[in-house]
């Protein structure tokens, strides 16, 4: 008892990276620059190569990267697009409000989408499949793209929670057409409030983008369509460029987390089930999901023992009222479903100390009686 | 028209000058940082309490940006697919875009001398599928509250109200923002009352309409784990409410600064017969966003400026009838004369609360050369 483990720690954040996120901030305020300027373009250009594609494109929110890109590919009225029932509600959303209709595909033991059931999902009118990489950890895009191949769908990665994770040696952001990007305050590489990026190596695509986040302004003066006003905050942009040299860090120290859960829930098997990088996978560990048998019961447990935890996401995207309407019922997606009682997101960000991760086991631990 | 007069530069963005006295402000900012109240935060709510109260307006929704406003308050009086919504053809093009992406066709009125819409036209561009009106508050400018608000009701259509560059304008004792169903404003950094960055702010009197709205920009999430219904993410960032909370402070004097600014140098110029200036009636308040007037020899007095160190711009060359947006609507030149003959007379001068005696001075120098006055 008696030792505090929060869910995130923005302070500890602010007090490492003070000196380098005020001098960022400072070095724009002076130049009064604010709408897509300089940083915007640094830190397009530093994305881009991170994610090894050609170009990026900052936008102000994971949401709206999913909106443009969907509009952008001409998704709109009749189509449909296939996503996961266990994402955030943006992945659906998105859809929905390009005028197509949100579909679903099941998840396997992973919480990724399964290239069978995405191959089930499909139909005449399937024009995308948006695979999201949950917890940051990249789907089996080998065998998804397999499947939309035959069948001519676009790929679009959903990767707001997947900045730096690796599949097979590749980068997430390379495996499709496009990939979405959130920086919310919350994800591993975090603006000061909301932002967000698509990239891809389809150069007309990132033309579009262009000017699809900014009005559809080809000049100052003329107006190529109608756009969207959906720009990555220049000051914002600052912040990630101060933060994007440290990602590395940030990431080996979630994936250290990471190890240390898992060493230390070892044995717990029978009760629940630690998540663990795919062959050939390097994940990002933006959330730490385990399984675990009466989740409930343990949340609260943990809470009393001063330990934050969450779960993304109690109820799945079908069973949501928004989905009223695209009539799904309760059964349609087992595997989410059955996993949605189950989940459970530890602490797992970079300013953990050993002292808390050891009390966290130790208390989950306590709880299973072992 | 040659001169001796020597260069001055005068801005037309007056950031670099807001940001000489920032500290109090970084210090919020650094409060902020430090407790990641990033997401619709505590000044977030801050922000809209005092915004509602300066526009005498019951609720207020901090939005991603003006265009966003405008969008999300058609969106949330259920415009869209199959609608058409009447705005004016000499606005930006975030008017129109907000329109045609929220799904409707926009349908475009000419506006009038005073650069607003022409109530005259209004109501023969109503048609049985018209579901709103969007007048545009222009560059400070209220349009004719009267006259718009009595066809609106006589066509029982509601007005969203266009004031992204109007904040603080008012016709009689009724502020821009306060007479709509909904009314967008923007508050991106070049406007009267800005933020660092992208951000807007819709004000209604309207509970229902508040509320829609309040799902309407995060994600429809009437609680953490429940989506009421399939919506955006569009929010009034933090960090830039804490902007706002303090330069709200500061808005009368940069309201009362930049109509003494136009009065001036409106004064200095007047009696210039190749210049023609808007009718400025006594009961309403413009607050300058844009100082504009209309000029003849328009690119040659833009030229002369510019190489005299003086950022005039256009607002704007082309009206979006004309724009190559607009190419499936059907219209074509000559559709909207005033509008058009506007466009090609009209010149915007710096007006902002940062101009110095000097400056002022030096833009009314020029002008004055370059018609030899």
């Amino acid at each position: 008892m008696g030792r505090r483990v929060p869910y995130v720690d923005f302070s500890a954040q602010y007090a490492r990276e003070r000196r380098g996120l005020l001098k960022a901030l400072d070095r724009t305020l002076a130049r009064g620059e604010h709408i897509l300027g300089g940083e915007v373009a640094a830190f397009e250009k530093a994305f881009a190569r991170l994610c090894g594609v050609k170009h990026a494109i900052g936008v102000a929110n994971g949401t709206d990267a999913l909106i443009l890109v969907l509009r952008a590919l001409g998704v709109g009225p009749g189509d449909e697009v296939i996503t996961a029932p266990n994402s955030f509600v943006a992945s659906a959303a998105a859809v929905a409000l390009c005028g197509a209709s949100p579909r679903f595909a099941d998840v396997g033991t992973d919480q990724l989408l399964d290239a069978q059931a995405l191959k089930r999902a499909i139909t005449a009118k399937t024009k995308a499949v948006i695979p999201v990489h949950l917890t940051g950890k990249v789907c089996d895009m080998d065998a998804i793209d397999r499947v939309a191949k035959t069948k001519g769908l676009i790929v679009i990665e959903d990767a707001a929670q997947a900045v730096g994770a690796r599949y097979k040696g590749r980068k997430a952001g390379s495996l499709g057409r496009a990939a979405c990007f959130s920086f919310h305050p919350l994800k591993n590489l975090n603006a000061a409030g909301d932002a967000g990026a698509v990239v891809t190596d389809d150069a007309a695509l990132a033309e579009k983008l262009r000017l699809l986040r900014n009005h559809g302004l080809k000049s100052r003066n003329e107006v190529a369509f109608w756009g969207y006003n959906s720009r990555l905050d220049n000051l914002q942009a600052a912040v990630l460029n101060a933060r994007l040299p440290g990602l590395p860090k940030v990431m080996a120290a979630r994936r250290r987390n990471a190890g240390l859960y898992r060493a230390g829930l070892a044995g717990l098997e029978d009760v629940l089930e630690v998540p663990r990088d795919a062959k050939g996978a390097v994940d990002a560990y933006h959330l730490f999901v385990i399984q675990c048998d009466r989740r409930d019961e343990l949340q609260r447990s943990l809470k009393k023992e001063g330990i934050s935890t969450a779960v993304h996401y109690p109820t799945p995207l079908h069973l949501q009222p928004a989905a009223r309407l695209l009539g799904f019922k309760k059964g349609d997606f087992p595997e989410a479903e059955r996993q949605s009682a189950r989940i459970l997101s530890l602490p797992i960000h970079q300013h953990l100390t050993r002292a808390q991760l050891e009390h966290v086991i130790a208390a989950i631990r306590r709880f299973y009686r072992r | 028209m040659k001169t001796a007069r020597k260069p001055l530069k005068v801005r037309y963005s007056y950031l670099a000058r807001q940001f000489a006295s920032i500290d109090p402000i970084l210090a919020d900012i650094k409060k902020l940082v430090a407790s990641g109240d990033f997401t619709l935060g505590a000044p977030v709510r801050r922000f809209e309490e005092s915004f509602a109260k300066l526009i005498g307006a019951k609720h207020a929704v901090g939005v991603g940006s003006g265009t966003d406003a405008l969008f999300l308050s058609l969106k949330a009086l259920g415009v869209g697919p199959g609608d058409e919504v009447i705005t004016a053809a000499n606005t930006f093009v975030a008017t129109a875009g907000a329109i045609e992406t929220a799904g409707a066709r926009v349908v475009f009125v000419d506006c009038d001398d005073k650069f607003v819409i022409d109530p005259s036209k209004i109501e023969d561009a109503v048609t049985k599928k018209t579901k709103a009106l969007l007048p545009v508050h222009w560059g400070g400018q209220p349009w004719d509250m009267d006259a718009v608000l009595s066809i609106a009701k006589k066509k029982g259509l509601p007005v969203v109200e266009d004031a992204c560059q109007s904040i603080g304008a008012a016709v009689g004792a009724r502020k821009a923002g306060s007479v709509g169903a909904a009314a967008g404003f923007s508050l991106h950094p070049l406007k009267n009352l800005n933020v660092w960055g992208d951000g807007g702010i819709i004000t209604t009197n309207d509970a229902k309409t508040a509320e829609s709205l309040r799902l309407l920009r995060n994600h429809g999430m009437s609680s953490r784990d429940e989506y009421a219904f399939y919506a955006y993410n569009s929010r009034l960032d933090s960090l830039q409410a804490v902007v706002g909370n303090h330069l709200i402070k500061d808005f009368e004097w940069i309201t009362q600064t930049r109509i003494d600014n136009a009065k001036r140098i409106e004064g200095a110029l007047k009696g210039i017969k190749q210049l023609w200036f808007p009718p400025r009636a006594k009961n309403e308040r413009h607050v300058y966003h844009l100082y504009q007037f209309l000029a003849e020899d328009r690119d040659g007095l833009l030229k002369h400026l510019q190489a005299l160190g003086v950022d005039a711009k256009v607002h704007y060359p082309v009206p979006l009838h004309l724009q190559p947006a607009s190419r499936r609507l059907g219209y074509k030149a000559g559709d909207f004369p005033v509008a058009e003959a506007q466009a090609r007379r009209t010149i915007t001068l710096p007006v902002h609360q940062h101009l110095t005696d000097e400056e002022i001075e030096h833009m009314i120098g020029c002008v004055k050369d370059f018609y030899g006055a």
